[in-house]
């Protein structure tokens, strides 16, 4: 059974209007030594990033409701048992978390779909995989993400396929966030999106970039690496996360 | 115990991203295989000559910097958009970005499976919104190339129409400083209109220049790549430039003449000199030697009697080859580089990027050395730090 508890001491956002990202629990909350308290996990500096994002949002409108809405679920037995240690420690730590959902292997999907989760984060490829066949927009933390912390929130898309292989899911998940983004202006922006294509030429670029637009991402960032070695450039360009072809996943 | 198990999974590690590396170049491979257009695809960077441009010198974008400077870059970015289907004009790096295409074609026509060849990144930190519009305008003129191939019954006219301006990568930074990405593109030449960033680039070993419009035209070379650099601070380190500041010409002929025989320590561009050589020397290897389509020059103020030895030694213990090497002893550069007719003329003075700007040559800044704390002979004076 999944059950969702809304954090208290967190301003609740309207999830019709707000941009709900599920994050998985272990993504962000890592078994510690000692201690109540987990210790920081690979998405720690993404919610960092998220809410640093929310802040800037409300600081240029109190009444904004497009927001970045953190939703923490837990996606096996052992943590769901461990509600109230993930709450104290989401409170110590000071995250923005909207909610939590305690559910388990079985069930962590359902609770994404009955949050209207727009974007599923997780360290685990299974759970990934999992959540992406149900229709959830979903990605793989840690392999080519960064957690080093930083200001700015930054979003990769990557692959060649990108715009041919929309889904509704997609669609709404990249509409919302280049509407977010449009939030603020052209420099200096608590966001960033980034658009790589691996394998294709300029045409094929340049066919992307208006692509996106089109479907309401103006990319901030472009990269067209025809075949050139994608390493180097992604420790430089330092994403979150990243959304794209299953190319790119390992 | 364990430091062998760190190597070891750093083996694995390193060996997992080669795979990965692999894996795309196949599939990059396949996709321009697979283009209805016979477009070649571009090289693999570790093979090739990778030279980055950025936006302002492939293009003319003088009034759009304007709108950028006078109404910030909200409004730039914003007519950027409103006219991205205006093809921009070709900039200062321009007649060098088609004549590498042109050394591309031959190379090709040489060797049909090899890497070792030009390779262009438009490297700029514009956002991808202006993006659009330079890749707009390098469509521009791959099209017109296009249309006068399938009017032309000439094969090579065909092939090097056929190549021009292929530039397949891209790398638009979105405001950020574009420097931390040279290395990963693997750039061997960066060319700017940016001075502050072609010192950072320097400063980072990367050879690199600041490329100036030339006041008047001349008629280029369409069937050869002409490359010309100065001597001391740009192919060469400023050792002996120092001596001539501080110390005069005199010393500076005296200590040449002592030191001979001892090679001068490497400049910014001697990479860039030897990766023209490594490419030269592949058409040496089919016997086009007599028609080589990279010409190299050196157009020193050195002169041959008293200083030229030392130049001419060192280039040989790098194994460097330079095809024409001019003393001036002093005497304007302008006028010998209008005879020359270069794409590109590398040089670490103003005063002579200026001499060469006046008489049509496309010149390039290289800011390194001492040369940039004087102006014609005299030290500039360095505004207080604060």
């Amino acid at each position: 059974m999944v059950s969702t508890i809304a954090n208290v001491d967190v301003m609740q956002k309207d999830a019709d209007k707000a941009l709900v990202v599920a994050i998985s629990c272990s993504a962000v909350l890592e078994d510690a030594d000692d201690g109540d308290v987990y210790a920081a996990g690979a998405a720690f500096a993404l919610l960092q990033a998220l809410k640093s994002v929310n802040r800037q949002l409300v600081a240029a409108n109190p009444d904004e409701s497009l927001l970045f809405d953190v939703l923490l679920v837990t996606t096996d037995e052992r943590r769901r048992r461990q509600s109230a240690r993930i709450v104290s420690s989401t409170k110590h730590y000071g995250l923005e978390v909207s909610r939590f959902c305690f559910s388990g292997q079985e069930d962590f999907v359902e609770c994404l779909l009955e949050n209207q989760a727009q974007l599923f984060l997780s360290t685990e490829p299974e759970e990934v995989a999992l959540a992406s066949q149900r229709g959830v927009l979903s990605a793989l933390l840690g392999h080519q993400t960064w957690s080093s912390p930083s200001e700015q929130l930054r979003v990769l898309l990557c692959g060649d396929d990108v715009v041919a292989t929309f889904t509704p899911a997609t669609q709404r998940f990249w509409s919302q966030l280049g509407a977010l983004r449009g939030r603020f202006g052209v420099l200096d922006s608590p966001v960033s999106v980034s658009v790589m294509t691996a394998h294709g030429g300029r045409q094929h670029f340049g066919a992307i970039l208006a692509g996106l637009r089109s479907r309401g991402l103006k990319a901030d960032e472009a990269h067209c690496l025809a075949g050139a070695p994608r390493g180097p450039i992604l420790e430089v360009l330092r994403p979150h996360f990243l959304l794209g072809d299953l190319a790119w996943l390992p | 115990m364990s430091d062998i198990k760190i190597n070891e999974s750093k083996q694995v590690e390193d060996n997992a991203e080669e795979k990965e590396e692999e894996k795309d170049w196949a599939a990059a491979k396949a996709f321009f295989e697979n283009l209805k257009t016979n477009k070649p695809r571009p090289p693999k960077p570790k093979n090739a000559v990778t030279i980055a441009v950025s936006s302002r010198t492939l293009f003319n974008m003088v009034a759009e910097r304007l709108i950028y400077e006078t109404e910030g870059v909200e409004s730039y970015v914003a007519y950027q958009v409103e006219h991205e289907n205006e093809p921009l004009k070709p900039g200062a790096a321009f007649p060098f970005v088609k004549a590498l295409m042109t050394v591309n074609a031959r190379l090709r026509a040489l060797y049909p499976d090899g890497e070792e060849l030009f390779d262009i990144v438009l490297m700029t930190n514009n956002h991808a919104q202006v993006g659009v519009r330079l890749i707009n305008s390098i469509n521009h003129y791959g099209t017109l190339a296009f249309g006068f191939m399938q009017n032309c019954a000439d094969l090579l006219t065909i092939m090097n129409f056929f190549s021009d301006l292929t530039i397949e990568r891209f790398c638009m930074t979105g405001g950020k400083s574009p420097i931390g990405y040279l290395k990963a593109y693997m750039t061997n030449l960066y060319l700017s209109k940016d001075a502050e960033k072609v010192t950072e680039a320097i400063d980072e070993g990367i050879a690199a220049a600041t490329m100036f419009m030339p006041d008047t035209e001349n008629d280029l070379c369409d069937n050869q790549l002409r490359v010309a650099f100065d001597g001391d601070a740009v192919l060469f380190s400023d050792e002996s430039e120092i001596i001539v500041k501080q110390s005069g010409l005199d010393s500076f002929f005296e200590h040449e003449k002592k030191f001979e025989n001892k090679p001068l320590a490497q400049g910014p561009l001697k990479c860039f000199l030897e990766a023209l050589g490594k490419l030269q020397r592949k058409f040496y290897a089919k016997n086009e030697r007599l028609d080589c389509p990279i010409r190299t020059f050196l157009v020193t103020a050195r002169s041959a009697a008293s200083s030229g030895a030392r130049v001419l030694k060192t280039l040989r213990s790098w194994g460097l080859e330079i095809d024409e090497a001019l003393f001036l002893a002093g005497a304007p550069k302008g006028p010998l580089l209008q005879k020359i007719k270069p794409h590109i003329y590398f040089d670490d003075q103003m005063f002579h990027i200026e001499g060469a700007k006046e008489l049509g040559t496309i010149s390039a800044h290289v800011p390194y050395g001492i040369g940039q704390k004087y102006h014609k002979g005299k030290l500039i004076e360095q505004p207080k730090k604060e």
